[in-house]
């Protein structure tokens, strides 16, 4: 009886009361900002006869999909490949750490990323440098242009891929590991028969994700792309704002942005939820592979640990090799430093709020414990869970063009408003993130919690700090990470807004790159990295150990 | 006394149409037995009673009082289910202490009582041990001591001990007849084992065709 779904005169005597009114009440404020912006930015699109050719926007679309399908195509390659390397090479030295690596390369800041390359494949780089050494000429490779677009996309999203496809194939029931064993499957086969269709659930929605994020990239084009002819709309975007001050033509390309990216974020809606059946991850020993299999996972682990490593490992020694006393005393860097945590810290306190008072209202809207099923209740969750995934729509550029085009139409001085816009930003481009990672938790404590609970009358606070709060405390620490780092990479929001007052590390960090300030730059990325992966593997640890010192 | 007066449920999804009427009196220190096949409402009966369902019609009561339109927290009935009796993540003696006071915030005469349910269920050297760690005999143990603190005169019993072996399943039984006898308990006692109908209740009762027909203990 406990697993029926649809109710007929079944009704629920526990009424959700106001438990869906904190999410329902962040949901329409959020969705009010973004419809504000929306409206911003169209009337400030359509307000002036178009200076903008069709030519040019079809060329800065084309080439924006284009390096987005090359990136995600190269990144999904590189990925599976990792993923499967490490799916059957479960023990060897070292596999926690480039797990450990493959999780923060996803959070790096892009402008961190983008200078450690620069100083591994750049003109001066070590690549060429070798070269050099070695065959007494250049090599010609050049770092800036569609190459370099390219492989930093490639090296900033083949890791989320493969995280994503490696917690599937861990997941793969061992029995169906030991049927393919006894049917001596060979590596090719059990792929096929066993891998493939594990994999095959998570591809569409991971490859989805991926090229939205090449398609909107922003600070990798701006410092790799090199010339105009690599521009993306996301950076023409950027340019008509901040060079050119022509709101109309930016507007234009936020409009067709936006139209593409909520195309994109329909049709990944629109997927068929195909599930397969996953498992906790076991470290169930499996087979020897023979020994070319083995070969190829050995040479991927090794090309990957040194792909992955020679960028951050360059920006370790550059940093290192900075004047790092100076750059510490700067009241400029201290300024960057302090308001880069400061915004970090609120935009992550904010987005835990709003994400956990989202899934909340998701989850008790669709118990049937709680909420007496109706059309409306079906409506709200539906609109709910949809604006989850929605902001993925909406780039942070476009957001901050429109905050920029609202904020130029109000009759005062709108300069002290620049960091709310920016935590605004952050909340809403690790929402999506957020709620994927609570929604699954909460469904799964009310599932197993919610007939005990209401039994034993425990609610509100005391239902929060006994069964929320411990059931949800590792993901709150893990997402608590995510949205702090993501936050503190940003170089979107910043651009447009960012100035000698109101300045934050990466926005240091691209105006010394800008100035040709190297060694000043490279400093800052070694405080970024340190932080960031201080922080990402830190945080959630000191979270789950407060926790165990407090029971 | 728990009474069911002509408790009607009717259910549909879009496979099965289901009616169900229940009539039924369990005197304090008795145990009436379910048994049935699998969707013939057993849990279902249980789920009313304990405030998941509301039923379309008919009354509950509880000595006499009204329980129908109380919100599962606020019904005098203790239910164990079939698992998830605990939450994992606290102590035994949290686990047990929340049948008396869920701010854990405890009186010393509270302390006492959850030392005396745990004494009485065999686990007081587990008090301070992780719930997690318990064996399902001894959670099942622990929800008991829950129930026995929570001191309310119904004790509901979903397939607690499906999932057992059959000789903790018996220490199990044992434990639970004591209990009612001590506590005056008006017990329903839901199964798909008539052996356990046979062991411990004073009524026996198979669900068919959506009502209760009397069987023999």
């Amino acid at each position: 009886m406990a697993g029926r779904s649809a109710l007929g005169k079944r009704t629920a005597i526990i009424r959700p009361g106001l438990s869906i009114y904190p999410g329902l009440m962040v949901s329409v404020l959020l969705l009010l900002l973004v419809c504000a912006v929306f409206v911003a930015v169209i009337t400030t699109g359509l307000e002036q006869n178009t200076a903008l050719s069709f030519d040019g926007v079809g060329r800065l679309l084309a080439f924006t999909t284009a390096q987005a399908t090359a990136s995600t195509l190269s990144a999904l390659l590189l990925g599976t490949l990792l993923a499967w390397s490490l799916n059957h090479r479960r023990h060897f030295k070292g596999r926690r750490i480039l797990l450990a690596l493959l999780s923060v390369s996803m959070v790096l800041p892009t402008v961190v990323t983008a200078l450690g390359l620069i100083t591994v494949l750049g003109r001066n780089g070590w690549v060429n440098q070798g070269h050099l050494w070695l065959f007494g000429q250049d090599s010609g490779l050049s770092i800036y242009g569609i190459g370099g677009i390219l492989i930093a996309h490639t090296w900033l999203n083949a890791p989320f891929i493969s995280r994503g496809l490696l917690h599937r194939l861990e997941g793969i029931p061992v029995e169906r590991l030991k049927l393919a064993a006894s049917l001596r499957l060979s590596p090719w086969q059990r792929f096929k028969i066993v891998e493939w269709p594990a994999l095959s659930v998570a591809t569409p929605g991971l490859v989805m994700t991926v090229f939205l994020l090449c398609f909107t990239s922003f600070s990798i084009v701006l410092i790799l792309g090199g010339s105009p002819n690599f521009n993306t709309l996301e950076v023409a975007i950027f340019e008509a704002v901040k060079l050119e001050f022509d709101l109309t033509r930016a507007a234009m390309l936020a409009l067709v942005q936006l139209g593409v990216c909520g195309f994109l974020v329909m049709l990944a809606a629109s997927l068929p939820q195909r599930s397969s059946a996953i498992a906790p991850p076991s470290f169930f020993h499996m087979w020897p592979d023979p020994i070319a299999a083995r070969a190829i996972q050995t040479t991927v682990i090794v090309f990957f640990s040194l792909i992955l490593t020679a960028p951050l490992s360059a920006v370790v020694m550059d940093g290192l090799h900075g004047d790092i006393f100076k750059i510490l005393q700067d009241r400029l860097f201290r300024q960057a430093f302090l308001t880069s945590l400061i915004i970090a810290g609120l935009s992550s306190v904010l987005t835990i709020a709003c994400a956990l008072a989202i899934a909340a209202t998701r989850r008790n809207l669709g118990s049937n414990l709680r909420t007496r099923q109706s059309n409306l209740s079906w409506l709200v969750g539906w609109l709910i869970s949809f604006m989850g995934t929605g902001y993925l729509a909406m780039p942070s550029i476009v957001l901050g063009l429109g905050f920029f085009v609202i904020f130029q139409n109000l009759p005062m001085d709108t300069d002290h408003l620049a960091p709310l816009v920016l935590i605004l930003a952050n909340v809403l481009m690790a929402l999506p993130f957020a709620l994927v990672v609570f929604f699954p938790a909460m469904q799964k404590s009310g599932q197993r919690y919610d007939k005990l609970a209401f039994s034993l009358n425990i609610r509100g606070l005391a239902r929060w700090r006994l069964i929320d709060w411990p059931s949800l405390r590792s993901e709150i620490g893990f997402v608590s990470a995510l949205s702090f780092c993501l936050s503190l990479g940003d170089l979107g929001v910043i651009a447009l807004f960012g100035n000698r007052d109101f300045i934050t590390l990466p926005w240091l960090l691209y105006q010394n790159l800008g100035s040709y300030r190297t060694a000043d730059a490279s400093v800052i990325a070694l405080v970024l990295l340190v932080l960031v992966t201080s922080v990402f593997l830190l945080l959630p640890a000191l979270v789950e150990k407060r926790h165990h010192a407090g029971t | 006394m728990l009474e069911l007066e002509n408790i009607i449920f009717h259910y549909e999804d879009g496979t099965q149409i289901a009616d169900y009427c229940f009539d039924l009196k369990i005197k304090t220190g008795e145990i009436a037995g379910i048994t049935g096949r699998s969707g013939s409402g057993k849990s279902t009966c249980i789920d009313i009673i304990s405030g998941f369902l509301s039923a379309n019609s008919g009354r509950i009561l509880v000595d006499g009082q009204e329980i129908g339109q109380l919100p599962p927290g606020l019904r005098p009935v203790t239910v164990l289910f079939q698992k998830n009796n605990l939450f994992d993540h606290l102590l035994v003696h949290q686990n047990v202490a929340l049948g008396i006071n869920t701010s854990l915030n405890l009186s010393k005469n509270e302390k006492r009582a959850i030392t005396e349910a745990l004494e009485r269920v065999g686990l007081e050297h587990l008090k301070d041990a992780p719930s997690q760690r318990l064996s399902g005999g001894e959670q099942q143990r622990v929800a008991l001591a829950r129930s026995l603190v929570a001191n309310r005169p119904v004790l509901l019993l979903d397939e607690p001990f499906s999932a057992l072996d059959a000789e903790v399943r018996e220490e199990m039984l044992s434990l639970v007849r004591g209990i009612v006898s001590d506590k005056n308990l008006a017990t329903l006692l839901v199964t798909h084992d008539v052996n356990d109908c046979h062991k411990i209740a004073n009524n026996h009762y198979d669900l068919k065709d959506g009502a209760f027909v009397v069987r023999s203990v």
